[in-house]
């Protein structure tokens, strides 16, 4: 590696940086209101179209949900200002630890491979099932 | 050796670019999302993706010597004629090279990452691969030397491709004139093609022109009446740059592991390809999505929209 490579990128490593503080600066991320029922179903229906929800729990702090659709938990968690979702089976689902009034399910993903989602308790106890059809 | 190269000259100019559409954003002149650790990952990934590069920089364009040596025919590099039929067939190159990356896992593995972000603005554009060297697409390009054109004379028109697509990863420009639409690659055509919508999964994978996604039957417009939704069809859960470069080069060790009778289907088969049918390939979200239309909208008050 020559010298002129080393500076350059030392400069674009500069360079990174302040505009990473510019985009921190700038508050510009998407206006993210924190989950309700409504917003949550939409989203699970955009990467589960089709799929029924037998029951939902949304995250007392608005910033995820855990919906049982069958024998499969769709699981919603927010990642920056936009949203993960996976399908992991209903029994990987009740089998999350709680603690602190948080539940961490094992998503087996490599790509997400957790997701911390604050409710008020769990295992869930039943609640009004929306049985909703989450169409495409 | 001093060289030309496309992309270390504009590199001011993404800089400067970047700087603009945040700021016009913020003063709401034009419309663009930054969130600030997506951002970094975007940027870093660019960094890395230029070091990482000098990896198998070498071994590339030893090979591309190696083959002009062998060359069919001998083309000038100061011909105009040359230059075009060059655009032309790097062009080309680029667009099986992109569908490659999209329709085979040990490609995507590499090329996934610049799809990783939920954002589509200026600094995704950065967000290149670290691995590309090592999954050998370079190799793609070598039936060019092979035909003549000088291993220098491709490696400019690679970087001329690289800097054209850069400016097309925006919401701030809606539509080109129609007539720049119908030929060129544009940000619309370039939104569909990061999108995870089902309906615009896989398409428009052209670098300069989009005259080939429209002659091999890849094209799709962007609708009005369906946004795009950026990412992947199953995003990533974190901001660890790590994850993003390699999380899927580790998804396939781990399903080859898992099921080695299996091992070429889980290398070379479509993203989302498994043994049994359990997870969701393009294609498969693609004719469900279809299915799902042909059957006509659910009962409005029991839709989750």
């Amino acid at each position: 590696m020559n010298q002129a490579f080393l500076i350059q990128t030392a400069a674009s490593a500069a360079a990174v940086a302040v505009l990473v503080g510019l985009a921190a600066w700038a508050k510009i991320a998407r206006p993210g209101a924190p989950l309700d029922e409504a917003r949550a179903l939409k989203l699970l229906a955009d990467d589960f179209p089709g799929r029924t929800v037998d029951e939902l729990w949304v995250a007392v702090d608005g910033k995820g949900a855990m919906a049982k659709s069958g024998a499969t938990a769709l699981v919603l968690c927010e990642v920056g200002d936009g949203y993960v979702a996976r399908q992991i089976p209903w029994a990987q689902a009740l089998a999350a630890s709680f603690k602190d009034g948080r539940i961490t399910v094992n998503l087996a993903d490599v790509g997400a491979p957790k997701a911390v989602i604050a409710l008020a308790a769990w295992p869930p106890q039943p609640t009004k099932p929306p049985h909703t059809d989450l169409a495409a | 050796m001093k060289t030309f190269d496309p992309v270390t000259l504009a590199t001011p100019f993404f800089i400067a670019t970047v700087v603009l559409e945040i700021i016009l954003a913020r003063l709401r002149i034009l419309d663009a999302r930054y969130e600030a650790k997506d951002t970094a990952v975007s940027l870093f990934m660019g960094l890395g993706s230029s070091i990482a590069g000098l990896a198998t920089a070498g071994a590339s364009f030893a090979a591309a010597m190696w083959i002009y040596q062998h060359r069919l025919f001998t083309i000038p590099m100061t011909a105009i004629w040359a230059w075009v039929v060059l655009f032309l067939l790097e062009d080309m190159t680029y667009y099986g090279f992109h569908r490659l990356s999209h329709e085979r896992r040990f490609w995507w593995a590499s090329h996934v990452n610049h799809h990783s972000s939920q954002h589509y603005n200026l600094s995704t554009a950065l967000r290149q691969t670290w691995t590309g060297g090592v999954a050998g697409t370079w190799l793609l390009w070598l039936p060019l030397s092979l035909l003549g054109f000088p291993p220098a004379m491709v490696a400019i028109q690679k970087g001329i491709s690289l800097v054209y697509q850069y400016w097309i990863h925006t919401e701030a420009i809606r539509r080109m004139p129609r007539w720049f639409e119908a030929v060129f690659n544009t940000p619309s055509h370039h939104r569909v093609h990061h999108a995870r919508n089902p309906r615009y999964l896989d398409r428009n994978y052209a670098g300069i022109l989009i005259v080939w996604d429209r002659i091999f039957g890849t094209f799709q417009p962007e609708l009005d009446e369906e946004a795009c939704r950026y990412g992947l069809v199953k995003n990533l859960g974190a901001f660890n740059i790590l994850r993003v470069a390699f999380h899927e080069w580790i998804g396939i060790a781990t399903d080859v592991v898992r099921h080695p009778r299996h091992a070429l289907g889980y290398i070379f088969g479509p993203p989302g390809w498994s043994h049994d049918g359990s997870r969701e390939t393009s294609a498969s979200l693609k004719a469900q999505w279809a299915a799902g239309q042909g059957a006509g909208p659910a009962e409005p008050d029991r839709r989750a929209a």
